[in-house]
């Protein structure tokens, strides 16, 4: 699997702000690559800089091997950064002729064709000042889509998008994913992420706190979640295997926290039917994103 | 390059506020050549001496070659309208932010840079056409003689356009640097109705006449006043066409400054 992007020491300031510090990280081909972290933690100016629009003030990127960004290879990228961009006295199939004019991506039919895609397609005459906020982001999708590009740049791509369209954007990305596209896409919704992501970057004020997997990142740490008749005796018995328990009084179930990779669920199912409890529940929990990102970026 | 021209194209093609203002400069034009020379008519058509002295003195500047030069001053006192559109174009492009659009579509800066450039070339080809037209319209109107030297002065058609060319290129540079249309459109009308004529009159009574080198003024002195209005003061009329060689080429260098200015800080800045 090869490289799609690779950002190597990037350094942005804003006066005396510095909005990325040192930033580095790898895409591969193929990924969903989450870029995550809490508003100005920069990854807007992360995506501006990869995207030729804002300037680093120290540091590389390589797309493909080639450093920095040339218009042939943008042209080659479907993009969609911070707000959907377009002119506003025209209709949607109009601004699609546009950026098909300066990308070269596409057909005239496949204008039609991404417009179908998002639900856009009825109103493709109506003009981008008539459009509600969720349409203008439809809108900026389609523009992304157009031509269908091996690589998409995502910078939040469900904002102002209703609870059907956010669902119908995480399928798409699937979908792309599926079919082996290279996404890279910011986002503060961290379920979505979770949800379609394979790799995420996490950014706290300009610096990168972690990169990897989504697994990797996720599971610093073996998370076991049991249930047995008598709880008391389980919570008892638990902490003869770990240190660290949590006790789950609603669902009336055990966690037990052990150091990465060390979890052997036999070994603790015989360990526990030897000390007189019959375990009702024994599973292997991945701690969701939400509470690892909290854990990271939380001082 | 052709690409960049059909871009720029679908830009224009539906945006209402360019038709409009092209239809008001095509009224406008005709209109304020037509005002002159009914002023001209009245004055020279009358029964009495006075008037006939008059029409032998100043000739008739509406007629083939002169009226190429009449036009060309007259219309230039317009450039101020189509400037409207290419503020409005420029500082579109910074509201819609599509300043970034184009070039995360696929753009180079440069290549931005090059799409503006060529708006204003083809508002300024527009008006040089109009103006054409009129000169053309009013030369034959005003035909006295069955031969006559229809192209005389027909350099007037390229100073004309160099001048708007030039003008309008001042008003782009206005807009891009200032980014907000209300703010770009009152900062160049001040300017180039109010402050600059002001500057080069003060100059020219007490300066030696350092206002020539005012930027808009540069240009504008390669169609002087008129040789009918000319003839009030000679010597300064003849100074004036003496002068027009030397502001071609002020005009060119100070509009090459512009555009070059313009590709370096868009090369530079971040685009937000």
């Amino acid at each position: 699997m090869g490289t799609v992007l690779l950002a190597k020491n990037l350094f942005k300031s804003y006066g005396f702000v510095r909005a990325l510090n040192d930033v580095s990280f790898d895409v591969p081909e193929g990924s969903v690559f989450g870029i995550l972290g809490p508003n100005g933690s920069g990854k807007t100016t992360l995506l501006g800089i990869i995207m030729d629009v804002l300037r680093a003030n120290k540091g590389e990127f390589f797309w493909f091997g080639q450093s920095g960004t040339s218009p042939s290879l943008r042209r080659k990228i479907g993009s969609l950064l911070e707000t959907p961009n377009f002119y506003s006295y025209l209709s949607a199939t109009d601004n699609l002729r546009i950026t098909q004019a300066i990308s070269g991506r596409g057909t005239k039919n496949d204008i039609d064709e991404v417009l179908k895609k998002v639900k856009l397609f009825e109103r493709r005459w109506s003009a981008f000042k008539s459009y509600s906020l969720g349409m203008k982001q439809r809108l900026a999708i389609a523009a992304s889509l157009l031509g269908d590009p091996k690589v998409l740049v995502l910078d939040e791509p469900t904002n102002g998008l209703d609870p059907v369209g956010i669902a119908e954007i995480r399928n798409l990305i699937v979908e792309l994913r599926e079919k082996g596209h290279t996404i890279i896409m910011a986002s503060h919704l961290l379920d979505e992420v979770e949800k379609v992501c394979t790799h995420v970057a996490i950014l706290k004020t300009g610096n990168i706190i972690t990169t990897g997997s989504v697994d990797e990142i996720m599971m610093d740490e073996d998370v076991v979640e049991l249930s047995a008749a008598n709880i008391d005796a389980l919570s008892a018995v638990a902490k003869q295997l770990s240190k660290t328990i949590f006790f789950d009084e609603k669902a009336n179930t055990v966690q037990i926290i052990l150091p990465k990779g060390t979890a052997r669920l036999d070994e603790i199912n015989r360990f526990c039917f030897n000390n007189g409890i019959v375990l009702s529940q024994l599973v292997m929990r991945k701690k969701k994103l939400e509470a690892r990102f909290f854990e990271l970026t939380n001082d | 390059m052709t690409a960049l021209v059909r871009t720029e194209w679908l830009k224009m093609r539906k945006y209402n506020a360019f038709w409009w203002i092209m239809g008001i400069t095509a009224l406008s034009y005709p209109g304020i050549n037509y005002i002159f020379y009914m002023v001209y008519d009245n004055l020279t058509n009358q029964p009495s001496r006075a008037s006939q002295f008059a029409k032998m003195a100043i000739g008739n500047p509406f007629t083939f070659p002169e009226v190429w030069h009449t036009v060309a001053y007259f219309s230039s006192w317009f450039v101020f309208i189509p400037a409207v559109v290419v503020i409005m174009f420029v500082t579109n492009e910074y509201t819609f932010k599509t300043h970034r659009q184009n070039i995360i579509d696929g753009w180079s800066r440069g290549q931005f840079v090059s799409s503006k450039f060529i708006d204003v070339l083809i508002v300024s080809f527009i008006i040089t056409i109009l103006y054409f037209a009129v000169s053309l319209v009013t030369g034959v109107s005003n035909q006295e003689r069955l031969i006559q030297n229809t192209w005389g002065q027909s350099k007037y058609i390229l100073l004309f356009a160099l001048q708007t060319f030039s003008q309008l290129s001042i008003a782009f540079l206005v807009g891009f640097l200032v980014r907000k249309a209300f703010l770009a459109l009152g900062i160049f009308l001040f300017y180039y109705i109010v402050f600059e004529p002001i500057v080069t009159g003060v100059l020219k009574v007490y300066g030696n006449d350092m206002g020539r080198f005012m930027p808009l003024e540069i240009s504008d002195r390669m169609t002087p006043v008129p040789g009918f209005l000319g003839k009030i003061d000679i010597v300064a009329y003849n100074k004036s066409l003496a002068a027009i060689d030397q502001h071609i080429i002020l005009t060119i260098i100070l509009t090459a400054c512009i555009w070059l200015l313009c590709y370096r800080i868009n090369a530079k800045r971040d685009l937000k």
